[in-house]
């Protein structure tokens, strides 16, 4: 019956040619729509894990990376050359270790088959496989749906395969789309292969796709048909830890570590810089508004006006009796208390006895603890 | 989007500009190309790499994002290859190296790089038939035969590098597109490169930086950066991250990968962090002038890419909300396509929007990008914090690195370099490999140089390259009398007036200097105050006026040299009072301000001895103004007299379409005329020491400039045919030396001259180290002399170089030879230099004397302003001349275009304190001045 769908499609096909001479071409491309797909559904659904099968150039991962939900980005593909082309674009950038970002990120790269399984790929919520399948030869088919729905197991699987039905309104497509393509199927065929697979491991299955077929020609489906999975059980904890102890057969070739608040080390590092920063403006208001009873007098009408703009700037600041800074001797003394009112400052650390904690040893204090202290001996006035 | 040019900034730019230009289509940064129904295996998004460079060659296995012109492959012949001089030079055709001075053991940044033997790279021509257009569809068909051509690879659509010889000298190949249609492949192969061939060379610097990512080093700008280990200094909110800059070429014997430690400061706070801070400091009504000040033209990282921009403008009639024409012609706003492409929410819709010009076609992209402040990172330092001497502190800290540090640092490099696996399996592929240690080899240390002062003469120990100690005992060639001065100072800087009065008193007989007691003169801190007693107080027969000032409050200098430069033309030195606080230092302190006002007075202070007879020394040094216009400054000087302490100087400002040779073809016409007034005859001699010759640019200066020099000459008479010797000097070169002395690493001393092993072998060059530093590492100068008909042996042209070296007479230590000969006493006389600080002044402060005179005419605007407004300056252009007959400074003033706000300001500036180790830099006059002010605070 295959066969006489294909010929009936053909046949179809060919008498809309006749009609209509005119090239299909998708606004936008129709691989950024398929992108976009996947993007859509990420922000959806918001998964934490998400793993791309054949991500080739790893275009798609590049994409997932800006999205905020996903911590753990994973690629794989059969061809390591292809993958190693863009990863470095999955690099963090200068900025990502500028400004530490509130999520943890990590991407990593797998060189190794859908054929096979491997412990790296577990706990994955969303797991896609864009233009994977007509890629595989039978007998990798044939194991697909073992490793991802029954081993790999996530909440949501994303498959996406051309649909043959449409070939006839790509006149150039003479047998497939492309020369490594193993097979191209019909919706129906698609379908009866997705739904067999979602009984056989307990998912269910929508069935939509991309690329509109042109007006009077509904008939052939999207140019892309996808099927997305939803497990219907729920994940155990267990079933994900101990039960499958197993090699690993992947070989990593990228991983990237983005850096994150999330991490002590950066967060130390965010929260030290704010409070030395805060505290040097404190000590600038404060050195300033001493030196106007000094000797400058030409400087004092724009001195009034900028500490007036100042304040505004920062933030409404609660100024208590024991929050003052002052100045003893040779040194200047901003309470922890003040610099911990300011809004970033108090956003980086959430609690005062974490600021303590994070900037214990890293800056200096006064004696009993409770304010920055800075030296202003070697200090020249107009600094 | 609109591009309506309310804007006050807008304005002023298109004034700016000589010829306006309407803002084009504005653009977004790019995140992927267009690739309509493209396929996924085929097409996919774009790296930001590929798509600026779509042209450039694509280098195999992971490669792929390295093209082989790569960043600022704009310049491309970068290290001048193939510029060929020596051959010309008969005389120096079996050897230019010299012989005097006494052996010194020295080690160098210069790591060798080796190949198998019988190396060669294959360059084979790549043809399709049918023709295909996109190069990426061509290397997707090409890299179908991997197993012919080889994974290791390297293609730029239509060039193909491999590191072996395929079988046939043509090879077909077939291969299919995804539309089903066949392709013929032909490879042909069309040249076997030697490994020193210029190709090979830009192929070798194109896997070296490609090695340094796979090293996970982030690219900013040229270099390569280490993100891992960044020093962060929080009280200013910096990181300085540590990286590399390397180039590969071939040298004397071998090629060699120079490798050097750079460092790359960053902020931690994103363009619209430093508006809100700004808005805060200075309120709303000078709010865009403080951004416009204080942004434009800092370089900025993006947040979703990673690429740089310069900020070239602020539009502030524009916001986030704002929509641009993306390059399929539909309108989108700026929060909806970074909501889109990068799940970026812009928080602050009421941002303006920042303007980068594209100098050059970026893929698909040309003329205008937008881009959001929040979404920006700062990069580098701005104006105000260079003036912030205590963040200047901090920073040298980190960045300047003592000898050792420095090869420890670059060891590591080449350390990852063999312990990564990938980066040895790239290498063995193409069979290439690094040594890792550095190449060593022996130098030779000239003789100090005798100073002349007043018919006595005195050794120094070159050791300190500084004499400062001994000129205090001796007489001046020629000093100037102080008979009648001003000492102006406050109350609160009475005592340190009197200080510096005692120790002037103290040190100026010896040196001859005649002087009386000055009109001391008590004013209050205010600008007025001293203005009055300026205008008060000066009369014809005064010398000099000495201010003290109590802060470097740019200001009150500003109103005070501006006065005495030009509503009152008469010498003057402003000196900080924290200068003379210290009882330690106030003796050299004193001496040098003697020095230096005996200078802006007329006078001539010292020289060495010149064996030459007859010689004329010229000095060119040029400025390219990329950032404002296309304006060129030259800086041109001249000797008057055999023992070269007497100097003709001129300044030629050249504007877009003009060639800057041809106002320097009048300058040495009128240096002859001059020397042949002061000498009765034509120098023999001339040596033009030429700086300012930026990368790239040697070719047109052998083919263009010399040529002019010598149709200069015979101009002069047909009998007339003196020797000329045209040397190119560079002080900014990535070579470093180091004396191994007692087992360890150090600065090689002054008058170390290397000739050989790290020069190249197409010129005539060396490399001579003139100065000494205290902090981190000492920078040679390099030497290229491109012509010469002089017959002198290289040792003697080395030697009169390093010679030359101790002519400068801001300061009495030696200082690269360019820079010496390229001063002038008349600078000095304008320009403040406050003392104690090891600075040399190069020809461009005749720039900063036409703007000090625009003042005059001017309005009162901030003068560091670099976003003047053209119309509020005169259109004059000034030119300060030292009337030798007459002993006195004069200034020429005739008619010229608003060049000059453009030309605004800029000084080169040699600082030993300098904070990045590549010492010279063009600086901003704030800068400048800023730097003077805190150098003299380390003493």
């Amino acid at each position: 019956t295959t066969e006489n769908n294909k010929l009936c499609n053909w046949m179809y096909c060919e008498n809309f040619k006749e009609e209509f001479r005119q090239i299909i071409k998708f606004e936008p491309p129709l691989y950024k729509q398929r992108y976009q797909f996947v993007k859509d559904l990420v922000e959806k659904y918001k998964p934490k894990k998400v793993a791309d099968l054949g991500c080739a150039d790893c275009s798609l991962l590049w994409m997932l990376k800006f999205c905020s939900c996903i911590e753990v980005l994973a690629g794989l593909d059969i061809c390591a050359n292809v993958m190693k082309e863009k990863m470095h674009t999955l690099s963090p950038l200068p900025v990502d270790y500028l400004q530490p970002s509130e999520r943890s990120l990590t991407v990593t790269l797998h060189h190794g088959s859908v054929a096979h399984k491997d412990p790296c790929m577990l706990g994955f919520d969303l797991v896609t496989c864009i233009e994977l399948i007509e890629h595989l030869e039978e007998s990798e088919l044939k194991k697909f749906p073992e490793v991802v729905f029954g081993f790999m197991a996530p909440s949501i699987v994303v498959i996406s395969t051309p649909n043959s039905e449409f070939n006839c309104l790509l006149p150039r497509v003479m047998l497939y789309r492309h020369p490594d393509h193993k097979f191209e199927w019909s919706q129906a065929e698609f379908q009866s292969w997705a739904l067999e697979t979602a009984r056989c491991y307990d998912y269910s299955v929508e069935f939509t796709g991309v690329g509109h077929p042109p007006t009077g020609m509904e008939k052939v489906g999207f140019c892309t048909q996808i099927g997305v999975f939803f497990r219907k059980y729920p994940q155990s904890a267990e079933s994900v830890q101990s039960e499958k102890p197993m090699e690993a057969v992947y070989k990593t070739v990228f991983k990237a570590v983005y850096p994150s608040l999330k991490d002590e080390k950066y967060l130390q590092n965010a929260v030290i810089s704010e409070v030395i920063f805060t505290a040097q403006i404190i000590k600038h208001r404060l050195m300033s508004k001493r030196q106007e009873y000094s000797d400058d007098p030409e400087r004092k009408p724009k001195f009034q006006l900028s500490m007036d703009c100042f304040s505004e700037y920062l933030g409404k600041v609660v100024v208590e009796k024991n929050m003052e800074p002052f100045v003893s001797g040779n040194e200047v003394y901003i309470p922890l208390r003040t610099i911990f009112s300011f809004p970033k400052v108090n956003r980086l650390c959430g609690t005062f006895e974490k600021l303590c904690k994070l900037i214990a040893g890293k800056v200096t204090l006064s004696s009993d603890g409770s304010a920055v202290m800075f030296n202003i001996e070697h200090e020249n006035e107009e600094n | 989007m609109q591009q309506g040019m309310a804007g006050p900034l807008r304005g002023r730019r298109q004034q700016q500009q000589q010829h306006p230009q309407q803002l084009q289509q504005l653009h977004v940064p790019p995140a992927q190309l267009e690739d309509p129904g493209g396929h996924r295996h085929l097409h996919g998004c774009e790296t930001p790499l590929q798509e600026r460079r779509p042209e450039g060659l694509q280098v195999s296995s992971g490669l792929q994002d390295m093209s082989l012109r790569d960043r600022g492959g704009r310049r491309r012949d970068f290290h001048d290859l193939g510029v060929n001089t020596r051959q010309a030079m008969v005389h120096v055709q079996e050897s230019k190296t010299g012989f005097s001075g006494k052996m010194i053991k020295l080690t160098t940044n210069h790591f060798r790089l080796t190949s198998r033997p019988q190396w060669a790279l294959y360059q084979y021509h790549v043809g399709y038939s049918p023709e295909m257009e996109a190069r990426r569809l061509r290397s997707a068909l090409l890299f179908q035969h991997e197993e012919t051509i080889g994974k290791t690879h390297a293609f730029d659509g239509s060039i193909l590098f491999l590191p072996k010889k395929l079988e046939n000298k043509v090879t077909e190949l077939f291969s299919r597109t995804r539309n089903g249609e066949d392709v013929k492949i032909t490879v042909t192969l069309t040249n076997e490169l030697p490994p020193t061939s210029p190709t090979c060379l830009q192929f070798y610097n194109i896997i070296f930086r490609r090695l340094l990512k796979m090293l996970n080093l982030q690219q900013i700008g040229r270099n390569y950066y280490n993100p891992s280990d960044p020093v962060s200094i929080p009280n200013h909110r910096l990181m300085v991250w540590l990286g590399f800059t390397s180039s590969i070429l071939q040298y004397e014997e071998n090629i060699m990968l120079c490798a050097d430690v750079s460092h790359k400061v960053l902020r931690g706070e994103t363009v619209l962090d430093t508006m809100h801070s700004l808005h805060s400091q200075v309120g709303e009504e000078r709010f865009r002038d403080a951004c416009a000040k204080e942004l434009i033209g800092l370089i900025v990282l993006t947040k979703y890419n990673n690429r740089t921009y310069r900020i070239d403008d602020i539009d502030w009639d524009n916001n986030p909300k704002s929509t641009f024409r993306k390059s399929d012609g539909s309108e989108m706003s700026f929060v909806e396509y970074y909501k889109k492409q990068y799940n970026i929410e812009i928080s602050d819709w009421m941002q303006p929007v920042l303007i980068s010009q594209m100098k050059r076609k970026r893929g698909n992209i040309q003329g205008t990008v937008a881009l959001i402040p929040e979404l920006c990172s700062l990069t580098g330092l701005t104006d105000k914090m260079r003036n912030d001497f205590n963040m200047m502190k901090d920073l040298a800290i980190h960045t300047r690195l003592p000898p050792e540090q420095r090869q420890r640092e670059l060891g590591r490099l080449l350390n990852y370099i063999q312990k990564d696996d990938n980066v040895q399996k790239e290498l063995r592929n193409w069979g290439l490999s690094f040594d890792n240690k550095s190449v060593s080899f022996t130098g030779r240390i000239v003789q100090g140089e005798k100073i002349f002062q007043s018919g006595a003469m005195f050794d120094y120990n070159p050791q300190f390259a500084d004499w400062t100690k001994e000129t205090r005992g001796v007489p001046l060639i020629r000093s100037m009398p102080m008979d009648s001065w001003l000492l102006i100072y406050t109350r609160r800087n009475y005592d340190v007036a009197n200080t510096l009065l005692q120790s002037l008193f103290k040190v100026t007989p010896s040196m001859g200097i005649h002087m009386n007691r000055p009109s001391m003169i008590e004013v209050d801190d205010r600008t007025e105050a001293y203005l009055r007693v300026l205008q008060q107080r000066i009369t014809p027969d005064i010398n000099i006026v000495v201010c003290i000032l109590s802060s470097s409050r740019k200001d009150k200098y500003d109103a005070i040299k501006k006065y005495l430069c030009t509503d009152c033309p008469i010498p003057s030195q402003c000196v900080l009072a924290r200068t003379l606080s210290k009882p330690q230092t106030i003796m050299t302190v004193a001496t040098k301000i003697a020095l230096q006002m005996n200078c802006k007075m007329g006078g001539e202070l010292w020289s060495v001895e010149i064996p030459l007879k007859q010689v004329m020394i010229v000095g060119i040094d040029c400025y390219h103004d990329t950032v404002s216009g296309k304006q060129s400054i030259a800086g041109f000087v001249a000797s008057l007299n055999q023992s070269v302490t007497r100097w003709f100087s001129r300044c030629v400002v050249q504007s877009r379409g003009q060639e800057l040779v041809d106002g320097i073809k009048t300058c040495l016409q009128s240096a002859l005329r001059n020397w042949l007034k002061w000498n009765k005859s034509l120098p023999s001699r001339i040596f033009v020491y030429r700086d300012g010759v930026g990368d790239g640019q040697l070719n047109t200066l052998v083919n263009y400039e010399v040529p002019q020099f010598l149709d200069c000459l015979k101009s002069i008479g047909t009998d007339y045919s003196p020797r000329l010797t045209v040397i190119v000097v560079k002080k900014r070169v990535g070579a470093r030396f180091f004396a191994e002395i007692g087992g360890g690493l150090r600065n090689p001393p002054p008058g170390t001259v290397v000739d050989t092993v790290v020069t190249r072998p197409e010129w005539y060059d060396f490399f001579v180290v003139s100065q000494t530093v205290k902090n981190g590492c000492v920078a040679p100068t390099h030497y290229n002399v491109i012509y010469d008909t002089s017959q002198l042996k290289p040792d003697h042209v080395q030697r009169l170089t390093y010679k030359l070296c101790h002519m400068y007479y801001n300061w009495s230590v030696s200082a690269p030879a360019g820079t010496a000969c390229t001063q002038h006493t008349s600078i000095c006389s304008f320009m403040e230099v406050e003392p104690c600080c090891c600075i040399a002044l190069r020809p461009l402060l005749h720039t900063q004397l036409s703007t000090e005179l625009c003042f005059s005419c001017g309005t009162s605007a901030a003068t560091n302003t670099r976003h003047v407004s053209p119309s509020a300056r005169p259109s004059t252009e000034c030119k300060p001349v030292y009337d030798v007959a007459g002993g006195h400074w004069s200034w020429e003033v005739g008619g010229f275009a608003s060049v000059l706000v453009l030309c605004w300001g800029y000084v080169e500036l040699f600082s030993q304190t300098s904070i990045n180790n590549r010492q010279y830099k063009f600086y901003k006059y704030a800068d400048f001045r800023a730097l003077c002010c805190s150098d003299c605070m380390l003493i």
